[in-house]
């Protein structure tokens, strides 16, 4: 990390908005060439924010910024040369052809006339929007207008990329090949790419490092698999059938209890959660020591430790948006403060 | 490059984006057409009966009234073109489109110039259309085609003008039908009282003062000079001079506007 660029670099960044509200409350992180690197947090959590001061959108009211070594706040344009951005809004003109919304972008950022007509093609082909380019916008599916958002972001071939959300709203397939895009931006182009996400899956998959931002400030800074690593193994949730006799059961309890993987073993209702370093291995180990006893187990399950379980763990609060059945939010925090209470 | 090209360069780019948008929409070309028709044909011969009275004739001045009335249009026109045009900024931020135009490295001038631009070239469209509806409903320039270009000059300058007041607002104002009745409220009664559909002859006193400083006026009067009277080189020198004057004042508001204020 040393030898390699600082691409960005943040330096107790802040930002206040009128009437008080800290946004981002001393920001410091940097990233390195060609790094995806992922802020994780929910709405209001202050992403956006930090993208709009470093694409020179906003000024910052503390704290220093830098694009590339230039700092945002003495040299915009030359910052924004530097970069691309794609905003979680769609910033394509409907009315016009993808061609032209391309066309527009090279003006803008100031592109070789020679050297036009070749990146404009180059970059649809990346995008896979060749056949579609001289069509109206207003006819393009969502997924499209994304694809086409991110081609103009990348036709001035920026050494850095800023994506705000960018698979927010749209259906699996189309965030499949979006991932799929941005990974190949990385490996053929060689880009530096910061992106802000509240989908933990696309922080795992996509991020090399990922931040933790909560309530305008970072909580965590690291690799998503060593993120999920401190949170321990993971959880093997078994239960027993009906039919199962409580004397079993308790040979059953006994025997784990005494084992190496077994850091814990709590019971919720009829569910049983073993809390272990590695749920991965930890699950054949699992099932030689229950070995030879008849036991009648209705399910077992595995839940590894996810990025949402991160994101509670350092702010108390859930990161998913979606529903949540309450008894298994109950369950997650439960184990969540056993695991803090064993440090 | 320097800064001032890059400035010129990056409101080029807006300029065409402006223009294509506008060829594209075949609604927005045809009521531009449209419109100016309506004045003319239907207020026009309406109204043409007032010329046909001797005395209303005399106060006029003129003895056809559809000649008096081809300059009120076209500055009509000009008029509202220019002043809710800057409508489209309050449509670019919704559709976030803003956001590009704002991270590109380009100053935030050039929106401003390059939207003003786009501006006058659709108002000189719109103009030119005018002219040519008069010639075929019998309306001659008296100082020829040369007459009409300078006519063309004056409506672009004068819709440079009435763009630069509403990219002002439209810089603050954040939902169309705010714009709609700030313009509304204000355009109206700026029309009635100059001399553009009316001759201050027959005006009673009051409003006849408030002719006297409205740039309408100094925009109509002169043209008004080249379709019916010819080279009155005075009121046109005083008319194009003013409305630069004009013109410069309310860019340097814009520009400032645009490069210190928070556009989103």
């Amino acid at each position: 990390m040393e030898d390699s660029r600082k691409m960005i670099e943040v330096d107790n960044l802040s930002v206040i908005y009128p009437g008080g509200i800290k946004a981002l409350d001393g920001v410091s992180f940097s990233v390195p060439e060609q790094e995806i690197f992922g802020l994780l947090g929910p709405n209001g959590a202050g992403k956006t924010t930090l993208i709009m001061v470093l694409t020179t959108l906003l000024a910052p009211t503390g704290g220093l910024a830098r694009v590339n070594g230039i700092d945002v706040a003495k040299d915009k344009n030359r910052v924004r040369m530097n970069l691309g951005y794609v905003s979680q809004e769609l910033a394509i003109d409907d009315e016009l052809t993808g061609l032209d919304n391309l066309r527009l972008q090279a003006g803008l950022y100031h592109m070789d006339h020679s050297i036009r007509h070749k990146r404009i093609e180059e970059v649809l082909e990346l995008v896979g929007l060749t056949e579609r380019a001289r069509d109206r916008v207003d006819t393009y599916s969502g997924g499209m207008r994304k694809r086409l958002d991110i081609a103009c972001g990348l036709i001035h071939r920026p050494e850095i990329l800023f994506l705000d959300e960018p698979t927010l709203g749209l259906d699996i397939q189309t965030r499949h090949e979006i991932w799929h895009y941005i990974n190949r931006l990385r490996e053929e182009v060689k880009m530096t790419i910061l992106l802000t996400t509240h989908y933990m899956d696309e922080a795992d998959l996509l991020c090399r490092r990922v931040a933790i931002i909560d309530r305008g400030s970072l909580k965590a800074i690291d690799a998503p698999e060593i993120l999920k690593k401190q949170m321990g193994g993971g959880l093997i949730v078994f239960q027993f059938n009906q039919s199962a006799r409580p004397e079993t059961i308790d040979q059953a309890m006994n025997r784990l209890k005494n084992q190496d993987f077994v850091r814990e073993i709590t019971q919720k209702n009829s569910e049983y959660l073993l809390l272990t370093d590695n749920s991965e291995e930890s699950l054949p180990l699992f099932f030689e020591a229950l070995d030879g006893l008849r036991l009648n187990l209705k399910k077992v399950t595995l839940k590894m430790p996810s990025l949402d379980d991160v994101f509670l763990y350092h702010t108390g609060r859930q990161l998913r948006e979606e529903s949540v059945s309450r008894e298994e939010m109950d369950r997650v925090r439960s184990s969540m403060r056993r695991l803090r209470k064993t440090r | 490059m320097t800064a001032m090209t890059i400035g010129l360069k990056g409101a080029y780019y807006i300029f065409w984006r402006e223009i294509k948008r506008f060829t594209g929409q075949k609604m927005r070309i045809l009521m531009s057409v449209v419109q100016p028709v309506i004045w003319l044909v239907l207020m026009g011969s309406m109204m043409a009966r007032l010329t046909d009275n001797p005395v209303t004739a005399e106060m006029i001045g003129v003895d056809n009234y559809l000649a008096f009335m081809v300059p009120g249009v076209m500055m009509m026109s000009s008029l509202y073109t220019g002043v809710f045009g800057g409508i489209s900024i309050i449509w670019d931020r919704r559709m976030g489109f803003l956001i590009k135009l704002l991270s590109a490295p380009i100053p935030r001038y050039s929106i401003a110039l390059g939207k003003i631009s786009a501006l006058v070239l659709q108002t000189m469209f719109q103009a030119s259309v005018i002219a040519i509806l008069a010639a075929v409903m019998g309306i001659t320039f008296a100082t020829g085609l040369p007459g009409i270009l300078v006519t063309l000059f004056i409506c672009g300058l004068f819709a440079a003008i009435m763009s630069c007041i509403s990219l002002f607002l439209s810089a603050s104002i954040r939902t169309p039908e705010t714009l709609f009745s700030v313009i509304n409220f204000l355009t109206l009664p700026l029309v009635f009282s100059s001399s553009a559909l009316f001759p201050t002859a027959v005006m009673p006193d009051w409003i006849r003062v408030i002719a006297r400083f409205n740039p309408i006026s100094y925009a109509v009067t002169p043209v008004r000079d080249l379709v019916i009277s010819g080279w009155e080189w005075g009121t046109l020198a005083t008319g194009i001079w003013l409305l630069l004057l004009m013109f410069l004042i309310l860019f340097v508001l814009v520009y400032y506007r645009f490069e210190k204020g928070s556009l989103l």
